[in-house]
């Protein structure tokens, strides 16, 4: 007994010092007044800052524009990775450089993919194509309020990259599946539309919960490729940047903590439910 | 019910002609296996009926009906798998209800035939589980029934025996057969098993890298084998083989190799004839090798040295050299002898077959 608590040790105390403690520590903080900015040490305030964060439109703003996009860019991954998926599980010419082509935006490195991806949409260089992205961007600002360009560049990139990450990753999937199981229903059912729907995804459930998980998760934190993609310009906050502002910028480490916790247990709901669903205890029983 | 008439049946891969001239006639509820090493075609063949794979060239008709271009779902056929191909979403009842449901059965009719196939096959208690709380034979079952409540014109069965352990292998080959008795559908049955194709097959269809050998009832394959490989493809132990050279006049001719004369019955005499001179296979069963004894005839009596015994209870399994020629002998069990102990063994000369050595077809 004492044996096994000892061989856990090293795992418990990674575990305590890297997740752990810094959880708790922002927990704590987001309780105080905590600022460089104040004299004297961090203040117990109570739930203040959650209280501040409810009244706070630029808040609901960011939490609505987080949600959306981690929904939006979640489904559109999830469509087009099945749709490349299910192109390569099949053999046919080329099929390498299709494969190639498909996982080429994950596999480059993130800075190559997010400035191609910048210069696409606003080119360095003056012409008739520069000219034209710079109209786009003004009428889609326009028509659906400043910052609607921004968003959707970093939506599409968020889609672009990660369609083919999870196109690949489901591919694998399609692969685990005895081919049987697909052929069978070949017997039995000549539409493709509900062969896909009674068969192919839910033989396939494991993988897409797991593959809107690894989604959600990254979207949720996908603070960089923001702030990449629009040079630090923030002109619509998710709860990254806006966290990120208040903390870095504003120095009010309680309020960012407080920030940055509050969508905690949406999303440990939203991962619960996902993990039953690819990890099914009746089946896992026999 | 429907015959299955395959027409000069090809299938070509890009690099491997899998499926050769294949023209086979099942009948109307006959139970037909095809058999032979991997890679020899027969699955092929199989998922050409089923509509699984493209056919190459030639004809496929079930029933009256050419089916090359119609779909698998609409070939009224139904096919069992050698890993099951249950779907672990499904309950037992909703995998064998599947194929109806598909196909807009009345809630009604599908819930009697289920209830039928669940009767037949032992699985009643089984209908609300999920495969994954099934034994490997259990599945099986499942499967079958899965064929069976289609009421399809063909069964197609791709090796649904292989992932099973030996003794139930028995006894659900057993199990088929009597279901095959009592459904009389035509069924075509895939195999690498030899025992599975002699104790199931009406007729058995051996083949071997595309071809089709030998087509025939059990016994018939097994005592009138066409060529050496069908000959030493069915039966277990497999049938010794010798090179031999045809001595001899016609009275007295004899097949002579290096430690081994063995001669020829005059009922054979006729047909070896012209290979007198000449190097041929000779071709013994084990069983028809026996410990000489009294009655036999000199011509048909050689010696031999044990190598190894492998008493198998009902009978002993004798590995003997006689000269350069591994040779099996399948011997009473009350024979008592050491390796390396000489001994006089006796064919029995009515049964002994020969091959041609360059088309090592029969003569």
């Amino acid at each position: 007994m004492v044996t096994a608590y000892l061989l856990l040790a090293p795992a418990v105390l990674l575990l305590v010092v890297v997740l752990a403690y810094p959880v708790g520590w922002e927990a704590w903080i987001s309780l105080t007044n905590l600022s460089p900015l104040n004299d004297g040490g961090a203040v117990f305030v109570g739930l203040d800052n959650y209280r501040r964060l409810a009244g706070d439109a630029d808040f609901w703003r960011a939490a609505v524009v987080t949600v959306a996009f981690a929904a939006l860019t979640t489904l559109a991954k999830l469509a087009l990775g099945v749709a490349f998926a299910l192109l390569l599980a099949r053999p046919f010419r080329g099929r390498a450089l299709v494969f190639l082509a498909v996982f080429l935006p994950w596999a480059y490195p993130a800075s190559v993919s997010v400035i191609g991806w910048y210069w696409t949409l606003s080119p360095p260089i003056p012409t008739a194509y520069s000219a034209f992205m710079g109209h786009l961007k003004i009428s889609v600002d326009h028509a659906l309020g400043t910052g609607a360009w921004s968003f959707l560049a970093v939506t599409l990139f968020n889609i672009w990259r990660g369609s083919s990450f999870i196109g690949v990753f489901l591919l694998a999937g399609i692969n685990a599946v005895p081919p049987e199981l697909f052929e069978c229903a070949l017997l039995e059912c000549r539409s493709a539309w509900r062969r896909f729907w009674l068969v192919t995804v839910p033989l396939l459930r494991p993988f897409l919960a797991l593959a809107v998980f690894l989604s959600l998760t990254t979207a949720f934190a996908d603070l960089a490729n923001v702030w990449l993609l629009t040079a630090g310009r923030v002109v619509f906050p998710v709860i990254g940047t806006h966290a990120y502002w208040l903390a870095i910028k504003a120095g009010e480490f309680g309020a960012a903590s407080a920030l940055s916790l509050v969508l905690v247990p949406f999303l440990l709901a939203v991962l619960a439910l996902l993990f039953k669903a690819f990890d099914p205890p009746d089946e896992a029983r026999a | 019910m429907a015959q299955v008439l395959m027409k000069d049946l090809n299938k070509k891969y890009d690099e491997v002609h899998a499926v050769k001239d294949v023209n086979l006639h099942i009948r109307d509820k006959e139970f037909v296996v095809l058999v032979g090493p991997s890679g020899c075609g027969k699955s092929t063949t199989l998922r050409m009926v089923a509509g699984l794979e493209e056919i190459t060239a030639g004809e496929i008709a079930i029933g009256d009906r050419v089916v090359n271009d119609l779909p698998p779902k609409d070939r009224d056929i139904a096919m069992v798998f050698q890993n099951y191909a249950l779907y672990p979403h499904m309950t037992v009842y909703d995998n064998m209800a599947f194929g109806l449901k598909m196909r807009k059965f009345a809630k009604a009719e599908i819930q009697k035939r289920v209830g039928e196939a669940a009767e037949i096959l032992g699985i009643h208690d089984l209908l609300k589980r999920k495969p994954r709380q099934l034994s490997g034979g259990q599945r099986q079952r499942v499967a079958v029934g899965r064929a069976i409540v289609r009421h399809p014109q063909v069964f197609l069965f791709d090796e649904p025996l292989s992932n099973l352990d030996a003794k139930l292998r028995v006894q659900m080959r057993v199990e088929l057969k009597r279901l095959h008795d009592r459904l009389e559908t035509t069924a075509i049955y895939v195999t690498h098993d030899q025992v599975e194709a002699m104790t199931l097959g009406d007729r058995v269809v051996v083949m071997k890298d595309g071809w089709i050998q030998q087509v025939g009832e059990p016994l018939e394959l097994y005592t009138k084998p066409a060529n050496r490989f069908v000959a030493g493809f069915i039966g277990s132990p497999a049938m010794n083989f010798a090179d031999v050279t045809i001595q001899g006049s016609d009275g007295t001719m004899t097949a002579q190799g290096t430690g081994l004369k063995v001669g020829i019955p005059p009922s054979m005499a006729g047909r070896l004839a012209p290979y007198k001179g000449q190097r041929v296979t000779l071709g013994i069963r084990p069983e028809d090798l026996h410990i000489a004894a009294g009655a036999d005839q000199a011509p048909y009596v050689f010696d031999a040295v044990v190598d190894v015994v492998e008493p198998l209870g009902s009978e002993i399994l004798l590995d003997v050299k006689a000269g350069p020629n591994s040779l099996v002998a399948r011997v009473e069990p009350s024979v008592r002898l050491k390796v390396h102990d000489g001994v006089r063994l006796a064919v029995n000369p009515e049964r002994l077959h020969f091959f041609d050595s360059t088309s090592e077809k029969a003569i």
